[in-house]
């Protein structure tokens, strides 16, 4: 695998964490509370930071820890049979993306677990500090494990095959890219953009993120396939 | 601050889930949550005041008649007269709970 496909796959797979949406739900609910709550406009831009550091340290942290243990059990180099299970992962995620992301009804209600939903609903009712903020962040990476796992995993197994100073480069760019949504938000609420202009743009363009989040994940899976399984076992038939 | 003009008769109101226990109809709740899905969408605090006020007068004339309503039909009721006073603001305010 060539760095510059290791860096697209990387990329491609922060694109494809970047389209889910409960960190950018949770930074809308958490911003329009604070705002409600009469908070000065520098505790609010404190809180969003805070926030937005949170879910990028917490994704940083996975792919890093994801990587490490893979890198430990395999090596440098992943076996067939464990990149021909992630294709199959990716895809599986994708179809359910498809299918069931959003939960059906008005509003950008999420396919995750209710009691993940009601704490993240109660916790960014009652954030304060940016302490609780960046808390906050990492919990919502974490409550979204179900679906961003995948690209996590895959972009792990990338890292492992790079060069120590590439697979910093590969966590930094894999974390900036999925931010980004937290981050444009953050500026668009900072700049004074309404909360239900940014919601209402979200509830209306669900079903393409939806589809786009779906069809990433079946893209990279079967590119994956294509470069690292099949690939591999034409070249060890043809070397017979 | 007054919170409104009205006096609400004591009305239970059921819980969303079922599993909290009802509760006693405060209107000055009703009134702090509509007040910051108005400021939620930057309108200046006495706007946000006065279509409050109006807001819960209206949901206590609705109330009148029910011994018992819903969590779910004050917010839906709420939702529908703020929609006459601050349609961005009924928006989020119906939103709350679906954002997640």
């Amino acid at each position: 695998m060539t760095i510059t496909s290791s860096i697209a796959i990387i990329i491609l797979a922060a694109l494809i964490h970047a389209s889910f949406q409960l960190s950018v739900s949770v930074l809308t609910l958490m911003s329009g509370h604070a705002i409600g709550k009469r908070t000065a406009h520098t505790k609010l831009l404190r809180l969003m930071s805070g926030f937005t550091v949170g879910a990028g340290v917490m994704t940083m942290l996975l792919v890093s820890f994801t990587a490490y243990v893979t890198g430990s059990v395999f090596g440098n180099d992943a076996p067939l049979v464990l990149w021909a299970a992630c294709c199959g992962i990716l895809v599986g995620v994708g179809v359910s993306v498809w299918r069931f992301y959003y939960r059906s009804g008005r509003g950008t209600s999420l396919w995750i677990p209710r009691g993940i939903a009601n704490y993240l609903h109660d916790r960014s009712k009652s954030t304060k500090q940016s302490a609780e903020a960046f808390g906050l962040g990492l919990s919502s990476v974490a409550g979204e494990l179900l679906f961003v796992a995948a690209p996590i995993i895959i972009t792990s197994l990338v890292l492992i095959h790079l060069s120590p100073a590439w697979q910093l480069l590969g966590i930094l760019i894999y974390t900036v890219i999925a931010s980004l949504p937290l981050l444009i938000v953050g500026a668009l609420i900072g700049s004074g953009h309404k909360l239900s202009h940014i919601q209402r743009w979200r509830e209306s363009n669900k079903h393409f993120l939806q589809f786009a989040a779906g069809s990433g994940l079946l893209v990279l899976g079967a590119y994956v396939y294509v470069e690292q399984v099949l690939n591999a076992t034409v070249v060890a038939a043809g070397g017979r | 601050m007054a919170v409104s003009t009205m006096q609400p008769k004591a009305i239970d109101i059921v819980k969303r889930s079922g599993k909290r226990p009802s509760e006693r109809f405060d209107a000055e709740k009703l009134h702090a949550s509509i007040r910051a899905a108005c400021l939620s969408v930057r309108s200046p605090d006495g706007e946000a005041d006065t279509t409050a006020l109006a807001v819960t007068d209206l949901v206590i004339v609705w109330c009148a008649t029910k011994p018992e309503v819903t969590s779910h039909d004050l917010r839906r009721v709420a939702s529908r007269h703020l929609e006459k006073f601050h349609p961005e603001a009924a928006y989020l305010y119906e939103q709350h709970r679906t954002i997640i």
